[in-house]
């Protein structure tokens, strides 16, 4: 410890090099900090799927709707348990910016699906009785101040369902996540009644006067078997116009909010790139800085010091500034993921995840990717220090 | 009894295939309290063998002793821990560590040694005082003249009260007021401090403050010594 003024002073002396060194991998950091964010939350995300659900959809493209026919049909497969249709309706509420993800929800089928969404008896009951009445994620209704008994209005940016114009909503419920799974259930959402949707389209000229099925949300009676019954659906419907793809809940979130699968790669190649990045900087950092000194090691050397203590004291310049620059990189990371989801637009491609956070683990992980990195790369000039000859170094004076 | 003593004593670089001998076979006896100056022109190996004696450096061959120590069959480590205890060094180029404070540099040698933080700045003070720039403790290096930051040097060399001084060139950079200072100071070390030093030099007048002249020509140290009454 009594070596610390001396490795600090030296990190002050040059302190724009320390700096410039600091701010680059902090950004280094955050980014991989930020990353990996993303990534924990798309795998939390598939693994609190339930596999005892399945989705069914277009086999083209989400933004094309199925007839709402293949409800019974579906039903009518071997192993099926319970279907609901359930539509992304892209209603905004107030202004783009205020976006939240929302879905038009066959709820009396739907909602038996998933206990996870947690409403009390009494307005869960509300809710079903009222054509226009809403359910809404905590979150939602934090932000946003709704309480039970509240109307808001809500138009979709998904024209054949723009036809009647905004839609009007009662609040009849707000839903929150069971305990112990706050990271896992998303209750920034809303939900409303699918029959409310198809009424307000039906019989409106222009196109798309009919509202079909956007996804089918299907519970099958033994997840063991899920596979089977997936690959029954898209079998039965294979010869017909529309064709199916049904994947587990798990793959459709993972797809749905990666948009590809590839996102989940490039990210990896994002991480890895970064992690590259940062021990070229500390590298160079650190070898300028033993170049520069040469006399100076030369010095301390002469006068005793251990050639380890040397590297030592090189090494500790080096996990200062890893040290440094990993805190301020995760904290970072932490205001930004904590803020993202406030940010204009970002609701709109964030909305799906779970209230999306830095998580000790990964901030963790982070921190110390950091520290070892840096550290690591003041390995190759700290030997040098290590094995450099104090007459020759101080000859070239 | 001898403070130092170099017994034929060999040096020998190999570059390629090619073997430059710098010192071949070298003997030097400096008494405990000596002082010492070693001149000789340029390239004649006075820097190695003053490495040598201050044991950062080895011989080809031969041995060196200083005190009770045989310097040449002691182990890298053991060396660096003896040198930190025994030895004082003062460089031309003083050598300084320019983020360090003076004081800072001098204690630096005492950070080797389990005293308190408290002991070693006083040590370090003391030191100060001696080469006299107690009041200079808070300057760095930059805000030093070329003669203050030697001093601050000479401060260095002896917080740990080692018994041997080397010095090479000690006043080579120096204008002849400063490099009277210094001398004065290496006088005031061998005198009072009973320090023996050995002080290589190209200065015939840093020469003449030393009670011996060696000369050391193409490797061999010259037959003829310069000796000269020690003033009391
Ligand atoms: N590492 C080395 N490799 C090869 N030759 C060296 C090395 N170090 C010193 N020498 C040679 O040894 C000779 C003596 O050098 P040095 O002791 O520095 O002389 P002085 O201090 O008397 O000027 C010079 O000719 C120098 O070139
Ligand atoms: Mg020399």
């Amino acid at each position: 410890m009594k070596f610390l003024p001396y490795v600090l002073k030296h990190l002050r002396r040059s302190w724009v090099r320390t700096l410039s060194t600091i701010v680059g991998m902090a950004l280094c950091i955050f980014l991989i900090c930020v990353l990996q964010t993303v990534l924990d939350a798309i795998r939390k995300t598939t693994e609190a799927a339930d596999p005892s659900r399945v989705v069914t959809r277009h086999a083209v493209s989400l933004t094309f709707n199925m007839p709402l026919a293949y409800k019974p049909r579906i039903q009518g497969l071997a192993g099926v348990k319970r279907v609901a249709v359930s539509n992304w309706f892209g209603g905004v509420y107030r202004d783009m910016k205020d976006f939240f993800p929302n879905f038009a929800v066959e709820s009396e089928d739907y909602f038996p699906m998933y206990p996870e969404y947690v409403v009390p008896p009494a307005d869960y009951a509300a809710y079903l009785a009222d054509m226009q009445g809403a359910l809404v994620g905590r979150d939602v209704a934090t932000k946003y101040g709704f309480k039970v008994g509240d109307s808001f209005q809500m138009e979709s940016f998904i024209p054949p369902y723009r036809v009647s114009g905004p839609l009007k909503f009662n609040v009849r419920g707000i839903y929150d996540a069971p305990p112990g799974r706050k990271s896992s259930v998303n209750v920034g959402m809303m939900f409303f009644h699918y029959k409310y949707l198809y009424e307000s389209v039906r019989g409106r000229r222009g196109v798309g006067s009919y509202a079909g099925a956007g996804t089918f949300s299907i519970q099958v009676s033994d997840p063991a078997r899920a596979n089977a019954v997936m690959k029954a659906i898209d079998t039965n419907f294979e010869n017909s116009d529309v064709q199916t793809k049904t994947e587990t809940e798990g793959a459709f979130l993972a797809g749905f909010i990666a948009l590809t699968g590839n996102l989940v790669g490039l990210l990896n190649g994002v991480g890895l790139a970064v992690g590259f990045t940062i021990l070229l900087v500390t590298a160079n950092t650190m070898s300028m800085a033993v170049r520069e000194r040469r006399t100076e090691i030369a010095v301390l050397k002469t006068l005793g010091f251990p050639s380890a203590l040397v590297m030592g004291l090189i090494l500790g310049e080096a996990f200062a500034i890893a040290t440094a620059s990993g805190v301020i990189g995760v904290v970072m990371a932490r205001l930004a993921v904590g803020n993202l989801a406030n940010l204009p637009f970002m609701g709109l491609l964030l909305g799906n995840f779970p209230a999306l956070e830095v998580s000790p683990t990964v901030g963790l992980l982070t921190l110390s990717l950091a520290v070892v990195l840096g550290t690591g790369a003041g390995f190759v000039p700290a030997l040098g220090a290590y094995r450099s000859r104090i007459t020759e170094a101080l000859r070239s004076i | 009894m001898a403070s130092v003593d170099v017994r034929q004593v060999r040096k020998v670089y190999k570059r390629d295939a090619e073997e430059i001998v710098v010192l071949n076979g070298i003997d030097l006896q400096v008494p405990d309290g000596e002082f010492v100056a070693l001149m000789g022109p340029s390239g004649s190996g006075k820097t190695t063998l003053l490495n040598l004696v201050a044991g950062i450096d080895r011989a080809t061959s031969g041995s060196i002793t200083v005190g009770q120590t045989n310097v040449t069959s002691l182990s890298e480590g053991e060396l660096a821990r003896w040198r930190s205890r025994n030895v004082g060094f003062i460089f031309q180029f003083y050598n300084l560590i320019p983020v360090l404070s003076a004081v800072e540099n001098v204690e630096l040698p005492l950070l080797l040694t389990s005293l308190s933080r408290s002991q070693r700045r006083e040590r370090a003070l003391t030191a100060l005082k001696v080469v006299g720039l107690a009041d200079r403790a808070k300057h760095y290096p930059r805000q030093l003249s070329g003669g203050q930051e030697q001093r601050v040097a000479i401060a260095r060399a002896i917080v740990t009260d080692p018994s041997v001084i080397v010095a090479d060139e000690p006043t080579g950079d120096l204008d002849a007021k400063s490099a009277e200072d210094i001398l004065n100071l290496l006088d005031l070390l061998n005198r009072e401090f009973k320090k023996t030093i050995v002080m290589v030099t190209h200065d015939p007048r840093a020469a003449g403050r030393a009670h011996v002249e060696r000369h050391l020509e193409k490797g061999q140290l010259a037959s003829s010594i310069v000796r000269r009454e020690v003033t009391a």
